[in-house]
Order: C-alpha cells, then sequence, then structure tokens
C-alpha cells in the first residue's frame, strides 16, 4: 500500500463525498465538450452548407445610373451598361489563378418574354447546373431539367394555370412543364425557368447572360483575392462577393461557440470552488484521521500528498466521464443543430479533461496545504 | 549508560483567550532503556500531555526533552515526524484504526510514503499480526474485530519500524480485564525483548508489571519510584 491507495480506499468509502466532489468538475466539463465539439461541427456544417448552397461571388455588367429630365422636370433615371456578359466569360473566369478554388459557374439569363399570352419573367440557366444552383428548391413533378422543358415558380403556375405535364407556348413552341417549384418567398416564384439555351433563343439573344453566379466557397477561402482575379478577367463587369452571408453565420457559430465557454468557465468555476469547500469540509472531519497520520511518522508532505491524491482520483474520473458525456451529448443533439453527420471530435474532449483534472487538483491546493499544516498539537486533542 | 529519555524542568502552559493553564510544571526524570514505566494520576494531572511531549506531537513550552539523543525542541516539523516513524511507537486508548482498510492495511499506514514493494510491506504487516495473535485474521476490517483484537493492531502498526520506545495511552481502557490482560502480556512481551515502554493508566494494576512508577498531580511529579530491578536484555537490532 501506498499513498495513491490510500487515497483510492478513503475515496471509496466516502463515495457520496467524492460524487459530490466531482459533480462539479463533471458538469463543467460535460459542458464545455459538448458545446465545443457542437460549434466546431457547426462551423464545418456552416461551411458545407455554404459551399452546397453555391453562389457566394455575383458577377454581373457594370452599370452607371443615368437621369433622365426635361428642364426642372425629372424623369426618373435608368440603368446603362458598360457591357454585356456571354457564355464566352465563363471561360475567362474559369481562367483565373485560383481556378482550383472555383467549384461552379453558372451563367443566366433573365428576360421578360410571352408565355401562353402572359407576360412573365423567363430565368434561364443550365439545364444540369439547376439541382447545384437552387439546392433548395423543392419541385413537384419531375424535378429534372431537359431541353424544352420548363419549371414554373408557384405564382407562374398559378398565373398560367398549369400543371406538371403541362404545355407552355412560347415564341411559337411548345414547352413541357417539367415540375413546379414550391414557394420560395423569392422573385423565382413568378418566373419561368428554363434551360439558358432556349432562354437565349426565345430573347433572341445568342450567347447572351445577364450574370454569373459563381460558388467559391470553402474553408479560408481567398475570396476577396478571386473577386479581384475575375475583375481582372473581365474589365467590364461588376463583381460582389456575398461575404457578408458567411460572415454574419460565422459570427452566428462564434456567438455560440463565446456563451459556451463562458457557460463552460461559470460552471468550471463552480466546480473548482465546490471541491475547495468539500475537500476542506473533509479535512476538517478527518483532523483526527491525519493526527494518526502524523503520530505514526507522516510527515507534512505525505498529508499534502494524500489529499491532493484523493482529489486526483475525483478529478481524474470526473474529467473522464465529463469528457465521454460531452461526447456523447455532442452526438447525439447534432441534429438538432443543423449537423447532418454528426462526428465524434476527440480534440476538446482531451482538452477539456486536462483542464477538469488541472482544475480539480489547483481546488485542492488549499485544502491539502490546511490539512499538511495541522499542528500535531491540534490533531492529537481529538485522539 | 546514557538514558534513552531525559526530560528536564518540562513544563506545557495552554493559553486561551488570555486564561492559562499549566499542563506540566517543571517535570525532570530520565528513562534508561529497557525499562518499563507506568504513568499515573488523576485525570487532568497532565499524564496524556507528558505522552503527546515524549512523543514529539507538541513541544514543550519550557524545559528540556531528549530521546535517543535527540533534542526534539531542535527538530523542524519534518524532523519530528521522522523522529516518530523511527523511533517512537503509539498506542492509543480508541486504537484509531483507519476503519476502510483491513488489518493489514492498517499496519501498512507507516510504510504508506515509503518506496518499499507492497509485497514487502504486506509481508512485514503479516508477520507483526502473526507476533500479536492475529494470523488468519489480517484481511478483517475494524469493523470485524473485537476490542482487543483491535488493540492488536494497533499494537502491530506502532512496531512497523521497530521502534526503541513504545508509548501507549490507556491501552486497556477500553477493554474487559481478561482482554486487557491479554494486551498487557502484549506489552510485557515487547519489554522482555528489549523495548523501552511508557504506559499511562488510570488501572493501578497494571503497575505489576511495570519496572518503574511515575504519578504526576497537577502537573508535577508526585511519586517516582523502582517497583522492581532491570532485567530486560537491550533490543538485538
Amino acid at each position: 500500500m501506498n499513498i495513491r491507495v490510500l487515497a483510492w480506499k478513503n475515496l471509496l468509502r466516502r463515495k457520496s463525498r467524492a460524487v459530490f466532489t466531482g459533480l462539479g468538475i463533471f458538469l463543467g466539463i460535460a459542458t464545455f465538450v459538448a458545446i465545443s465539439s457542437i460549434t466546431s461541427q457547426m462551423e464545418g456544417a456552416v461551411q458545407d452548407q455554404l459551399d452546397r448552397f453555391g453562389a457566394n461571388i455575383v458577377v454581373s455588367p457594370r452599370t452607371e445610373r443615368l437621369s433622365l429630365g426635361f428642364g426642372d422636370i425629372a424623369l426618373g433615371g435608368t440603368e446603362v451598361a458598360h457591357s454585356r456578359l456571354t457564355m464566352g466569360d465563363r471561360e475567362r473566369i474559369a481562367s483565373i489563378h485560383h481556378k482550383d478554388r472555383i467549384r461552379s459557374i453558372v451563367p443566366f439569363l433573365m428576360t421578360a418574354v410571352d408565355a401562353s399570352g402572359k407576360n412573365v419573367v423567363w430565368m434561364g440557366l443550365p439545364a444540369a447546373d439547376v439541382a447545384g444552383a437552387r439546392p433548395w428548391w423543392k419541385v413537384r413533378g419531375g424535378s429534372e431539367l431537359r431541353r424544352g422543358e420548363v419549371l414554373l415558380g408557384a405564382e407562374a403556375a398559378a398565373l398560367l394555370d398549369k400543371g406538371p405535364g403541362g404545355t407552355v407556348t412560347a415564341g411559337n413552341r411548345l414547352y413541357r412543364v417539367a415540375g413546379v417549384l414550391q414557394p420560395t418567398g423569392e422573385k423565382e416564384d413568378g418566373m419561368v425557368i428554363a434551360d439558358i439555351a432556349d432562354v437565349q433563343v426565345l430573347a433572341k439573344k445568342s450567347g447572351a447572360v445577364t450574370h454569373f453566379e459563381v460558388a467559391a466557397l470553402c474553408k479560408d477561402c481567398p475570396v476577396e483575392d478571386i473577386v479581384a482575379q475575375i475583375g481582372q478577367a473581365l474589365p467590364g463587369a461588376r463583381v460582389s462577393a456575398i461575404r457578408q452571408v458567411v460572415e454574419s453565420r460565422k459570427a452566428a457559430v462564434d456567438h455560440l461557440r463565446r456563451l459556451g465557454f463562458g457557460v463552460s468557465a461559470i460552471v468550471l468555476l463552480i466546480g473548482g470552488l465546490m471541491v475547495l469547500v468539500t475537500v476542506m469540509g473533509g479535512v476538517q472531519e478527518r483532523t483526527r484521521e491525519i493526527g494518526v497520520l502524523r503520530a505514526v511518522g507522516f510527515r507534512k508532505r505525505s498529508i499534502f500528498s494524500l489529499l491532493f491524491w484523493e482529489t486526483g482520483w475525483v478529478s481524474l474520473i470526473s474529467s473522464l466521464l465529463g469528457a465521454g458525456t460531452g461526447i456523447a451529448a455532442a452526438y447525439l443533439a447534432s441534429p438538432a443543430f443543423g449537423i447532418e453527420h454528426p462526428a465524434i471530435v476527440f480534440s476538446p474532449a482531451i482538452f477539456g479533461a486536462v483542464v477538469g483534472f488541472s482544475l480539480g487538483l489547483m481546488g485542492a491546493v488549499p485544502p491539502a496545504r490546511r490539512a499538511a499544516a495541522l499542528s500535531p498539537t491540534e490533531a492529537i486533542r481529538s485522539l | 549508560m546514557e538514558p534513552i529519555i531525559r526530560l528536564k524542568d518540562v513544563s506545557m502552559v495552554y493559553g486561551v483567550n488570555g486564561t492559562r493553564a499549566t499542563a506540566l510544571a517543571g517535570v525532570s526524570f530520565d528513562v534508561r532503556r529497557g525499562e518499563y514505566v507506568v504513568i499515573t494520576g488523576e485525570s487532568g494531572s497532565g499524564k496524556s500531555t507528558l505522552l503527546t511531549v515524549l512523543g514529539g506531537l507538541q513541544v514543550p513550552t519550557g524545559g528540556a526533552v531528549r530521546i535517543g539523543g535527540a533534542d526534539l525542541s531542535a527538530l523542524p516539523a519534518d524532523g519530528l515526524a521522522d523522529f516518530r516513524r523511527e523511533t517512537i511507537g503509539f498506542v492509543f486508548q480508541a486504537y484509531h484504526l483507519l476503519p476502510y482498510l483491513t488489518a493489514r492495511e492498517n499496519v501498512m499506514v507507516p510504510m504508506s510514503p515509503e518506496r518499499i514493494s507492497p509485497r514487502e510491506k504486506a509481508s512485514l504487516a503479516g508477520e507483526l499480526l502473526a507476533a500479536v495473535g492475529l494470523a488468519g485474521m489480517e484481511d478483517r476490517l475494524p469493523s470485524q474485530l473485537s476490542g482487543g483484537e483491535s488493540q492488536r493492531v494497533a499494537i502491530a502498526r506502532a512496531l512497523v519500524h521497530d521502534p526503541p520506545v513504545i508509548l501507549a495511552d490507556e491501552p486497556t481502557g477500553n477493554l474487559d480485564s481478561a482482554t486487557g490482560k491479554q494486551v498487557l502480556d502484549l506489552f510485557s512481551s515487547l519489554h522482555a525483548r528489549g523495548k523501552t515502554v511508557l504506559m499511562v493508566t488510570h488501572n493501578l494494576s497494571n503497575l505489576a508489571r511495570a519496572t518503574r512508577s511515575i504519578r504526576l498531580r497537577d502537573g508535577r511529579i508526585e511519586d517516582d519510584r523502582t517497583r522492581r530491578p532491570l532485567t530486560a536484555k537491550p533490543l538485538a537490532v
């Protein structure tokens, strides 16, 4: 038997006290590990969603606003494009220095053309890119779009009184309605969506493009650099990064992470105080035992070591249990935080276990010092 | 031969909230190696205080205590701990065994801080328990032992470091007369093996085994007499 075993046996004797001592550390570490795991996975999930939701750079023609008036009478104004975009610009965007960071370049053509006698806006994009460019669309009917087919926005379908399998007439040509979008709350609810080549024919603008949506989002992507390089490749175009979307979502995750750290820190602090108070109380209760140990020749260092080991065992076990519980809680709670593929993240658990163990030991120092400093006279009086 | 214990004008005064209580007032005596000294006296006469001073658990407020050549008042706290471990074996009236440890483990407690193999510690504890007549009871908890058996475990614990001096505070105080006699037989055998025994007791029947008796009253020695000649051989180390 040595000091470690002596400490362990004493813990087993006072199980409820040991549980109470370790409870604060357990809760603190479990909270910390769970929140850290969830936030780190949320970051990945947010990034993944942004990647999947595609466009974070919009390339459109540079325009200038011209004011019209007659004398002192203002007649409004209009946007005048300096240049037009064409399908050929796709290759120029794809040739920038950071081309390997670009996931997709989707050309769009917007035009107003009659459809079955009703004036509606047509949105053209490559049929094959529909799913990648608008992954959140939910389509009633067939979800795949081919040339000669259209998807109708919910309002457009109502306006045209058409459903999946129906036909729409435009430019003396019949287009089969492949599906109807469920309402999105966006402008496309009132649009007819077709392959960009069909829309170019309808608009009589061969090769024309209204704007490009570029998906270049990935973790630590140099979006600003990509914007600058596209701007250089297309001098007449306005290139805008919708970075604020990324930043706002990252900020939300950061807020959650900070909140989690704050809560964990408070719980851990309370845990440390619980260790201190409980072990200090234990010292008071064990004055007699400490007196016996001093009488049989224990040095101060041995008494300190005994108390330290007792708390060390409690801290170690409660930290490991807390880390394990935190991992499990994070895994189970991940779907509720929008994480589709929960993973076990070990780094917060390792860090948390080390912090909990250290905190427990720190909390044990004052009572252990007090026990070691207990004069044999004081201890022996209780014998 | 230099005495193993020498007290010279030892006094112990407690002061609490301005009041002073004198537990020992100028106590002086020598104890030769191998003596069996019984210290008697009324409650409050200073017997237990004298024992704690002899054991290095308290430093007297006045006078000098030398045990085994060491001046206790000159030793630092760790030096006193080492002194207790190597020189003194304590036996208490209430045994003071650790309730969560078996008899063997209780005997091993004084060896806990030492870097000795667990097997060696257990072996020594087993030998000591056998020597006090508790062979086969090594794995019992104190709650499974009688008072006499518990006191034997406490005596075995006191002998772990083979100390030359045994200090016993009313070791039969919690025992019936038959069990008490067995425990006293154990002290007699230790004395016969050359240990110096100082026993505080109320029980005057314990005097019969002693080579010397000291009676305290109000912190002073009232009577100090040799009861029979010292015949024990010094302990062979």
